[in-house]
């Protein structure tokens, strides 16, 4: 492709877009997982782990991301290794997933921590005080008041992911910029400005896709805000 | 992991924190002052302007900071040539330092973030105050200075100090376009000697010790400027 049009660089920057995507989308699910276990651990005040905890989310917000791809991206096989595992499945694209769940769910703690906390205590001492046990009272009282004031938070952090996960090319990982910069490259360095233009409306598109399903979701969530403690103009 | 070499690296990293800080302030304070621009002519309602600021802010969230450092860095330079000959100068655009376009990018990004902060450090102060100051006769240019102002620095300080932050990260893809900050120079005293991780890890202690101290010196300054208040 010499001089490709925009509709070659778009058909061909959307054959590798499922990497992009599952990079996502694999580690926003794992990001999750890990953030709510953390969470877990820093409310309910579990000793050492607690500081780990503490220490891991502060070293993944003060650390730039794209640091956090190389040193998993390096130190993750020695590591597999060591442990008695095969290394031949740690693949870049299996690196930066890795390295973006850890940075994910790192961010997401201070996220969740605070919007449980913004739970007003009375509900702890009305669900303790019917007698509900800690799954019961998680699942009834917790969770369906803690999740509406999460959103909005959750919803920014989904999209630094997303901005996030274009770096994963520096390490050598064929994703859409990946892509995009060897058609540069086989182009004799032209149409550049064309393609991360490209590059740029299909962010642009998952971004605003990510922002819809979140305010879709808080729209669904709105009758459990009533009273979060954090409303003041009352329902 | 070999902490001899760790030690090694991070005392060579130390020689470029110096030129990093540089350009995260020269960024910051461009960002503060785009910024304002936003936030005021979102506020007061200009009208055409307002419409630019909504647009650029929507694009801007959306499109990541590495997609937008790599179009300004190839498209800047035919740009301002363009530019400079329409005005009828002679000026080679090509000519323009990476770190320019670093500065520029990053500036944009962070700009349309403090826009929201600075904003809603305005509408924060209460609007007795403004009644006050109008009532005594303040001149808009004063009642900005004297008493918008002060206010709004106390309720943005520690959003400051976190976009001070992103701006500190966000220069660590300026290696992308050869500009040299802690990162890339990590990156180099790996490709010398090897040891990726010791180096990577090296330069993540140090962005962890310049947050560490730049909060702990906002929540102090924030504590002053909470006592004279």
């Amino acid at each position: 492709m010499l001089n490709p049009t925009i509709t070659e660089i778009l058909l061909s920057l959307m054959q590798v877009s499922y990497i992009t995507l599952i990079v996502l989308v694999v580690s926003a699910i794992c990001g999750l997982i890990l953030g709510t276990i953390l969470t877990i651990i820093v409310v309910k005040k579990i000793p050492v782990l607690k500081q780990i905890t503490v220490t891991f989310s502060s070293f993944t917000r003060s650390v730039p991301i794209i640091i956090q791809l190389f040193i998993v991206f390096y130190a993750l096989p020695p590591v597999i290794e060591s442990m008695g595992f095969s290394t031949t499945y740690i693949t870049a694209t299996v690196a930066s997933i890795v390295a973006l769940s850890l940075y994910h769910g790192g961010y997401l703690v201070e996220v969740f921590r605070a919007a449980y906390r913004a739970l007003d205590k009375g509900q702890h001492e009305a669900a303790d005080s019917m007698g509900y046990t800690p799954i019961q009272k998680f699942r009834r009282i917790t969770l369906p008041q803690t999740i509406p004031v999460a959103l909005p938070g959750w919803g920014n952090a989904l999209i630094h992911l997303i901005h996030d996960t274009s770096l994963v090319f520096a390490l050598g990982v064929v994703d859409i910029m990946g892509r995009g910069q060897l058609i540069a490259a086989s182009s004799y360095g032209m149409n550049q400005v064309k393609i991360f233009l490209i590059i740029a409306a299909i962010y642009i598109v998952l971004t605003f896709l990510s922002d819809a399903i979140i305010r879709f979701f808080e729209k669904k969530n709105k009758k459990f805000k009533l009273d979060s403690g954090l409303n003041t103009k009352g329902a | 992991m070999n902490f001899l070499i760790l030690f090694e690296d991070f005392v060579q990293l130390l020689a470029v924190v110096p030129q990093t800080l540089l350009l995260a302030i020269t960024i910051f304070i461009l960002s503060i002052l785009i910024g304002t621009v936003m936030a005021l002519i979102q506020e007061y309602n200009v009208p055409v302007l307002k419409l630019i600021v909504v647009i650029v802010k929507l694009l801007l969230r959306g499109t990541p900071l590495i997609v937008l450092i790599f179009l300004m860095y190839y498209s800047l330079p035919d740009t301002v040539t363009f530019l400079s000959g329409l005005v009828g100068l002679d000026y080679n655009g090509t000519n323009i330092p990476p770190a320019i376009i670093l500065i520029v990018a990053v500036s944009f990004t962070v700009a349309s973030f403090q826009a929201e902060t600075i904003r809603g450090s305005f509408l924060s102060i209460n609007k007795g105050q403004i009644e006050a100051a109008q009532s005594l006769g303040y001149t808009p240019y004063q009642m900005f200075k004297k008493i918008i102002a002060p206010q709004a620095l106390v309720e943005a300080i520690p959003e400051f100090s976190s976009s001070f932050l992103i701006v500190m990260k966000a220069i660590s893809l300026g290696f992308m376009i050869t500009v040299v900050d802690i990162f890339a120079e990590a990156r180099l005293i790996a490709t010398d000697n090897s040891y990726y991780v010791e180096a990577f890890f090296a330069a993540a202690l140090m962005y962890w010790a310049i947050s560490a101290i730049t909060v702990t010196l906002s929540s102090k300054y924030e504590e002053y400027l909470h006592s004279r208040m």
